[in-house]
């Protein structure tokens, strides 16, 4: 159509806030601040909804992974009351490393739905679930579960994550007196879990965990509950999703307290029994992870959110005097003004600034025509530390999805790696020997006997991990290394407060019925 | 796009959206469709939801803010019952932003335009290609001119509309969401087109 060649010009010219990219923080607050009334302008250079947080077609996620990888450049002007500075996209991706084994696939190329920011999962209980229900968003997403954990050895070895009593009860894998010790684990924490939420009623000592124990490292205290070192891989890496080996002493980045281990034990378990129907504690979106976005996009343009796509913005034009922020200038030529102004990670008006010491996250996406497990579709696999090689320092996660997520042709398999990593080297050695343990590649005439899937088509990069920010204006954060998007959520719902901190993110409606809503919505009822 | 024409399936396993309206699910008797509006703003789009699900009719009414989807069930007189979700642009046409969610497991489009405005028939083709792109396969496409009462403002022939439906496999229609005229036609119509599932 013509008029999305030519920009049309934007009518009405002033916003209480103004919103560039449409990844999930953007989208969650563009839909919390319509839903409080503001009047919201929410904008997207791409064709496409999602930005960072998009599920793609091949083509386009080639694209826009190289796109995305380039560097630009800079300059600002001045005028008679407004400082004019140019926004750089600055490249988010690095190492961007395609491999095609076979030709087929380009031609399916639109049959994919590719996350950008993958593994990624929701677990039943978690706070993206809660955002779902409370903002009404849930009403246009649908998700199926995750079937099955394992956790991964370097001898090729998947073995089932027993994370709930019945599946210890039925594990095949571990001993009889294994059993039992994980079992009254899982009893301890969650009567340690029940004791502390009951406030009212007098705290059985026998039951909590002490505080000396919750504020020590979570690995000293599954020791001192004598858990083997197999159990203990698990619960640490499997269901705590640990990144950095705990059993690393001073030299691990990030040493897991009890308090957050027992917390993340929790939310698995609570988890698995949130809705009747829902097996396991993961659940993930039908058509992808660029689902969410969409949803909070369509929450926000209900609630009166203006949204227009294909559109840059080139430059913010800020008071010359105070540096505040005033309003945008779009590829256009149009200039729109804002109280506000929120920007995804990828374009910076500070470029001067020096970008050292950025954390590093390598993804990896593969593409394969069989599964890890011939009758399961989608399931996780956790390599834990050095699990694949001596000096793999931190877990390595990976997400198997089949084509009933409608994320694949069918009789094809999706699978996501990723894991934070120091550089690009480190990343780079991890995800192939995550790769080179899962599949075998059609230029292997190594033995024949092999059941390893066969890899069809690979994309291996490097993304910056930045942290959202608030100055003249907000930036929101690039997707973290996480399996859930807890983390993202807690900084996306911080950033709003900075905003309007007079406002309520997405209150409970005043509607008498809407705690009883609440309630029928909690009933996940299955499609047959 | 980050969109796919492939359609999961309907196994068991799907946890229903969260959803708490997924419980009454179709059956041969009883189906439950996704219905989308789709068309140029200003034709009249809400206007006919309106007027379907609430018999109302608000001239002053000017963009959606406000509905995420209404439902409205219809008998048929071979005793089956369609419960139409009807879902709203909620605006996101206004700038061609729709999202691929919006078309996500569409069962019925309705494709308005406003006979008074030619542009707006133009716009309309644009939607019906948009819908062949992203919806699923056996859509049913319904072409609907609205503000039929404005006869005497007429712009957009019923020859023309009725040509351009039929080229394109779609069901047409004139209506007035003002008067009432055809709007529970249309939707009777259109219940009736719907593929049935095979009793089981």
């Amino acid at each position: 159509m013509a008029e999305t060649e030519s920009y049309p010009p934007i009518d009405p010219t002033n916003f209480d806030l103004i919103v560039v990219g449409t990844g999930l923080p953007e989208s969650i607050i563009a839909a919390a601040a319509s839903t409080a009334g503001k009047t919201v302008l929410h904008l997207d250079p791409n064709p496409f909804y999602g930005s960072h947080y998009s599920s793609l077609t091949l083509q386009d996620l080639v694209s826009f992974l190289n796109s995305h990888s380039e560097i630009p450049k800079t300059n600002s002007l001045q005028s008679d009351d407004t400082t004019i500075v140019d926004v750089n996209t600055r490249p988010l991706y690095s190492d961007v490393e395609i491999s095609s084994y076979d030709d087929s696939l380009e031609e399916h190329s639109r049959k994919f739905n590719l996350d950008l920011c993958g593994p990624r999962v929701l677990f039943c209980a978690d706070l993206s679930v809660n955002l779902l229900l409370q903002s009404t968003a849930n009403q246009y997403v649908e998700f199926k579960n995750i079937d099955a954990s394992y956790v991964g050895d370097g001898n090729g070895n998947l073995m089932n994550v027993p994370d709930s009593k019945s599946a210890v009860f039925k594990d095949k894998t571990l001993e009889y007196s294994e059993k039992n010790q994980l079992n009254s684990f899982f009893k301890l924490v969650q009567g340690h879990l029940e004791a502390v939420k009951s406030v009212d009623v007098v705290i059985d000592a026998e039951k909590i965990i002490s505080d000396d124990d919750l504020e020590s490292p979570f690995v000293g205290f599954l020791d001192k509950m004598k858990l083997p070192p197999k159990i203990k891989s698990i619960i640490l890496y499997a269901i705590a999703m640990v990144d950095y080996d705990q059993d690393a002493g001073e030299s691990c980045k990030d040493i897991l307290k009890t308090r957050e281990g027992i917390d993340r034990l929790g939310l698995y378990h609570s988890s698995v029994g949130r809705f009747p129907n829902a097996l396991g504690s993961l659940i993930y979106p039908i058509y992808g992870q660029g689902e969410l976005p969409q949803a909070f996009c369509r929450r926000a343009a209900v609630k009166g959110c203006l949204y227009v796509l294909r559109m840059p913005v080139i430059s913010i034009l800020l008071n010359k005097d105070s540096g505040n922020y005033r309003g945008v200038k779009l590829v256009s030529g149009q200039e729109l003004s804002s109280d506000k102004l929120v920007m995804d990670p990828s374009f910076t008006i500070t470029s001067s600034k020096c970008l050292q010491n950025i954390s590093k996250l390598a993804r990896g996406i593969c593409i394969t025509k069989s599964s890890l497990k011939p009758d399961i579709s989608n399931c996780l696999v956790i390599y834990p530390p050095r699990s694949l090689y001596p000096d793999q320092a931190t877990s390595i996660r990976i997400l198997q999805l089949g084509s009933n997520l409608a994320v694949c042709p069918s009789g094809m398999f999706v699978f996501y790696i990723s894991v934070v990593c120091d550089d690009a080297l480190e990343g780079k050695k991890s995800l192939h020997a995550a790769i080179d343990g899962l599949f075998s590649v059609h230029t292997d005439q190594t033995d024949s006997n092999e059941l390893k899937p066969t890899l069809l088509w690979s994309a291996l990069y490097i993304q910056d991990l930045i942290e959202g920010s608030v100055g003249p204006v907000v930036t929101t954060p690039t997707p973290d290394g996480n399996l859930n998007y807890n983390n993202l959520l807690d900084a996306t719902s911080m950033l709003f407060k900075k905003l309007y901190p007079d406002d309520e993110f997405f209150p409970e409606t005043s509607n008498t019925d809407s705690s009883d809503k609440l309630e029928d919505d909690s009933e996940v009822v299955l499609d047959s | 796009m980050g969109c796919s024409s492939s359609l999961p399936d309907r196994s068991p396993g799907r946890v229903g959206g969260l959803n708490p309206d997924n419980g009454g699910d179709s059956d041969a008797k009883n189906l439950r469709v996704k219905l989308v509006l789709l068309g140029d703003s200003g034709v009249g789009k809400s206007c006919i939801v309106l007027r379907f699900v609430r018999g109302q009719f608000d001239p002053t009414s000017k963009v959606t803010v406000g509905a995420s989807f209404l439902s409205q069930t219809i008998a048929l007189q071979d005793s089956t019952t369609v419960k139409f979700e009807i879902w709203d642009t909620a605006g996101q046409e206004r700038y061609a932003a729709l999202a691929p969610l919006y078309y996500r497991g569409a069962a019925v489009g309705v494709i308005v335009y406003d006979i008074t405005n030619p542009d707006s028939f133009h716009k309309a083709q644009y939607w019906v290609k948009e819908l062949q792109k992203h919806g699923s396969p056996d859509i049913v496409l319904a072409l609907v001119g609205n503000k039929a009462d404005l006869q005497e403002k007429r712009e957009v022939s019923v020859q023309a509309g009725i040509e351009y439906a039929e080229k394109n496999g779609m069901f047409f229609i004139e209506t007035s969401a003002k008067t009432a005229d055809n709007i529970n036609q249309l939707f009777e119509e259109i219940a009736k087109r719907l593929p049935r599932p095979s009793p089981s």
